[in-house]
């Protein structure tokens, strides 16, 4: 039985947008960005504190989309192409923001004892300053203020650790397409995220401690 | 606790050392640890003041990293000049 036009399926109305952009049909395209902008700018805001660079990542995967549309390949959805365009722009956009002196790889290196027991701390006093971090440091996180700057020090990561750390935990994104974004191995994911979120925590805590040992000096 | 820890560290061969824990941690987070595994990692923890800290720190790290960024809605609209910017910056060319 032939299909009646309402029972198109929304593969065959992606298929058919897709030809007519592929055409250069002003409507098409119109529809395009109309229809997607709203999820591919939910995915920019997440990578962002500010809107202004949301909207860069957005207008930038669109550039990227209108010049590559003809090499669409249909091997994913639409959406899927679209989302990767847009990460791939936002991680551009991060590259560019960040500081020449990326943080040290070296501070979150474990230590253990001749027993292969955890030796986190050199000292007493250093131990106590630090056995309470665990709550301040959430009491710290909750301002908003600090809320930018620790999308400032993830930024501020080696890039592989920054990168997979955004598209893993912040974007939440499957290991699978991590590995295909970044193009590196689902086992490389694995460790650079497990690594990334180390050196996270160790810069987290040292930062906390830094700014009890401040309270400290004052009181 | 010290002493138990060390003790059964040396005597039960599952039993995993500081170490190891650090080996097992992100597929303990991630959910993919096997029974017995997930089973003597949740024994070291019992056991391991300074791991159960540890794991602690590293998970509050995962969450606080996902806290400070802002979940967007997907349901948020676009603003229409720059739906417009990005029309137009096809046509420009």
């Amino acid at each position: 039985m032939k299909e009646s036009p309402s029972t198109i399926s929304e593969q065959d109305k992606e298929n058919q947008l897709i030809d007519k952009l592929i055409g250069n049909d002003d409507l098409a395209y119109e529809i395009l960005v109309r229809q997607y902008s709203a999820r591919m700018y939910a995915v920019a805001r997440r990578f962002f504190t500010s809107d202004d660079d949301a909207q860069e990542a957005l207008q930038k995967a669109f550039i990227q989309v209108f010049k590559k549309i003809s090499t669409f390949n249909k091997d994913s959805s639409l959406m899927t192409w679209l989302h990767r365009i847009t990460v791939n722009e936002a991680l551009m956009i991060i590259r560019q923001k960040k500081r020449q002196n990326t943080l040290p790889l070296e501070s979150f290196t474990q230590h253990y004892n001749e027993h292969g027991e955890r030796t986190v701390f050199s000292d007493n006093s250093e131990q106590s300053l630090m056995e309470g971090l665990g709550h301040n440091i959430e009491a710290l996180f909750e301002k908003n203020e600090t809320k930018f700057s620790l999308n400032e020090l993830i930024y501020q990561l080696p890039e592989k650790y920054c990168n997979v750390l955004l598209l893993r935990d912040i974007q939440e994104i499957s290991t699978k397409e991590t590995a295909n974004i970044i193009g590196i191995s689902e086992a490389s994911v694995k460790t650079q995220l497990h690594r990334a979120r180390l050196l996270l925590k160790s810069i987290l805590e040292q930062k906390d401690k830094d700014r009890l040992e401040d309270n400290w000096k004052v009181n | 606790m010290l002493m138990i820890k060390r003790l059964m560290t040396k005597y039960i061969p599952a039993m995993l050392t500081c170490e190891e824990i650090d080996d097992f941690l992100y597929d303990f987070h991630e959910g993919q640890l096997s029974y017995t595994e997930h089973l003597t990692f949740k024994l070291h923890l019992r056991l391991c003041k300074e791991c159960k800290d540890y794991v602690r720190k590293y998970k509050n790290t995962i969450r606080m990293s996902q806290a400070g960024f802002t979940k967007a809605d997907p349901a948020e609209k676009v603003p229409e000049e720059l739906i417009e910017v990005i029309l137009k910056s096809r046509t420009k060319k």
